[in-house]
């Protein structure tokens, strides 16, 4: 799609198509646009709920999937909150793909260290899509995710499957365990403390809460990943989707036209970029 | 570029003209400023081109302060819009424009520049320590300068030597007269910023660099700010919008087309201030700039330090409207020098 003339803000009109029931606050929704829509891992598009506004998302789907986009989003204002009541059948609109995807061809050859927690695996979830699409093409992939709860895990039938891919090693830990659960427990900087990386030969893709961010990317410094190896999706707030508003600039970067991932190589002078 | 003279009524009769085939807005005075409206074949008398740039920016015409800028799911009615003619803008306000053309980059403008000289310099202006002229030397279809006896109209484009009627070419003394003019303005502009002029050679990019992490300087300007968000809306070269969804009846009135459909979506663009709280907060309440001081520093950064970056210039234009219009009397051009002074010696010496 244009970001120029007169088309640039104007949404495909898109069917909701299917509403999963991920935790209590999120929802994955599964879109089917009238005009085809592709992605790239990493890009972002913009919801229109008609008449209210739009928020920016990006696909959890398998970027290879051209005929339905889906997009796991968690219930946190007033438009999500509209696009949580969106049953089969309803309209919404669709804008983008925008932003800079996931540079997979330069993961080639290296172990490939993903961090999520959160509604954060969302993101993670397309990105698994490409790199099991490419798995021959690297060396491992190891995906380390973090929860509150055992409750707040998205894609419960889904994820376990992960971790039995060719050449991946999953590990998922919950910040608070009820009776049942095995797995382990404590932030997921805990489950990052032991684990053997080739740091000179990896790369790490982390997304999540700020919060999450900040603390996982200093547990990665820690553990030798140069800042240009850290890859960080950073949120901010956004309207136009396409580098003319500035709502979203995280110093002389806007997120939606530069991002919205940057390595910390990129955001590591500017003051508390989180 | 050929520069003609023209007489008073040769000056009305290019506005009759301009008037005839669409919207003219220029500077009138009011009170002693220059003030900007809609000129109206009664009010052609009133233009007024000497003196300094209008209270407010001429951005309004081009960057409506709301817009619709989509309607979706259904036919989009058809606009109609006459010819936009921005006539006596100052080289400030054409350099403003060149900002919104670049950020928002929709392809050639479709309205008409004239541009007017500065006669004079306001006590606020600062076009010359930003780099700026007080008048154009390109961007415009035509320039004028206002001389005592009359004015030089100099033509910057086709268009614009197409909009004139037949005139004399400007004498030589006539051109002396306007090198007169200019440089008695710009000589008014470094009295009136003696003071604030660097001794060193530090510039706004690298002032705002080495204090980057300053906060105490940043809390000291902000001391003065009250949010009222006043210098984002009167600054000519502050770009921000939102996007605002609506439904309404709009252009079926109620009725349902052939699809069914009654209700019709619309996306506005509306100006944005990033001094405003909410502006950076994203759904569920984070905010990256919940603080004053850190908001005041974004909007200087964005403009001497983000912005030669991203559009390869400053979009500050130096026309102190912001000075102006500040209810805390907070100038850019002490903001400026307060930095300076807070940069450590050893830096200003590099």
């Amino acid at each position: 799609m244009s970001c120029n003339g007169k088309e640039q803000y104007r949404p495909v009109k898109a069917r909701t198509e299917k509403v999963i029931i991920e935790t209590s606050n999120i929802k994955t929704f599964v879109f089917r646009p009238e005009e085809p829509l592709s992605f790239l891992p990493g890009q972002f598009m913009l919801v229109t709920v008609p008449g209210i506004g739009e928020c920016a998302f990006t696909p959890s789907s398998d970027y290879k999937q051209k005929e339905t986009l889906e997009f796991t989003i968690m219930r946190a204002g007033s438009v999500t909150g509209l696009i949580h009541q969106l049953q089969a059948g309803d309209t919404v609109g669709l804008r983008g793909p925008y932003g800079q995807p996931y540079p997979l061809p330069s993961y080639h050859g290296k172990e490939v260290y993903v961090v999520g927690g959160g509604v954060g695996l969302a993101p993670l979830r397309a990105l698994m899509y490409g790199l099991n699409h490419e798995i021959d093409q690297l060396k491992k992939v190891v995906v380390r995710f973090g929860s509150r709860s055992p409750q707040d895990i998205c894609y419960r039938d889904d994820l376990p499957s992960w971790g039995k891919r060719k050449k991946t090693d999953l590990v998922i830990s919950v910040d608070t365990a009820v009776p049942g659960w095995t797995g382990n427990v404590g932030l997921v900087t805990t489950i990052l403390k032991d684990d053997d990386v080739d740091v000179k030969n990896a790369v790490a893709v982390v997304c999540g809460p700020p919060i999450m961010m900040k603390f996982v990317n200093k547990r990665l410094l820690d553990m030798g990943f140069a800042p240009k190896d850290i890859y960080l999706s950073m949120e901010k707030n956004m309207s136009c989707g396409i580098g003319k508003c500035f709502h979203c600039n995280l110093g002389p970067y806007l997120v939606c036209k530069d991002g919205p991932v940057f390595t910390w190589e990129q955001i590591k002078d500017i003051p508390e970029p989180w | 570029m050929p520069s003609y003279f023209a007489t008073q009524a040769d000056l009305e009769a290019l506005l009759a003209r301009l008037i005839a085939e669409g919207e003219v807005v220029a500077p009138v005075l009011d009170q002693g400023r220059n003030i900007l409206q809609t000129v109206t074949a009664a009010t052609i008398k009133d233009v007024n081109l000497a003196g300094y740039r209008t209270v407010e920016p001429y951005k309004s015409y081009v960057f409506k302060l709301t817009e619709r800028v989509a309607t979706y799911f259904t036919p989009s009615p058809a606009g109609q819009n006459r010819r936009l003619v921005l006539f006596g803008l100052r080289a400030c306000d054409l350099s403003a424009l060149d900002v919104y053309h670049k950020v928002m980059d929709e392809g050639e403008p479709a309205y008409l520049v004239v541009t007017a000289d500065c006669t004079a310099c306001g006590r606020t202006c600062f076009c010359n320590m930003v780099g700026g002229k007080p008048y154009a030397a390109a961007g415009f279809d035509l320039n004028i300068t206002a001389l005592e006896n009359g004015y030089i109209i100099e033509t910057g484009s086709p268009r614009g030597e197409q909009l004139l009627s037949p005139l004399p070419p400007a004498t030589d003394d006539q051109l002396k007269l306007q090198a007169g003019v200019r440089n008695g303005t710009e000589a008014q502009l470094e009295t009136v910023n003696q003071e604030f002029k660097c001794k060193c050679n530090i510039n706004w990019t690298e002032a705002h660099r080495l204090n980057l992490e300053n906060s105490k300087a940043w809390k000291e300007v902000t001391k003065k700010c009250v949010e009222c968000s006043a210098c984002n809306f009167i600054c000519p070269s502050c770009t921000c919008f939102l996007l605002l969804d609506s439904r309404d009846e709009g252009s079926l009135g109620g009725a349902r087309d052939e699809r069914g459909t009654k209700d019709e979506n619309s996306r506005h663009k509306v100006w944005d201030a990033c001094l405003k709280n909410g502006y950076a907060r994203v759904a569920g309440g984070a905010n990256s700039r919940p603080k004053l001081f850190e908001r005041l520093q974004n909007r200087y950064h964005c403009k001497f330090d983000y912005s030669p970056t991203r559009l390869g210039r400053y979009t500050c234009v130096g026309c102190g409207r912001c000075i102006d219009a500040c209810a805390g009397n907070i100038d850019m051009r002490e903001v400026y020098a307060e930095l300076v002074r807070q940069v450590p010696l050893t830096a200003k010496l590099v």
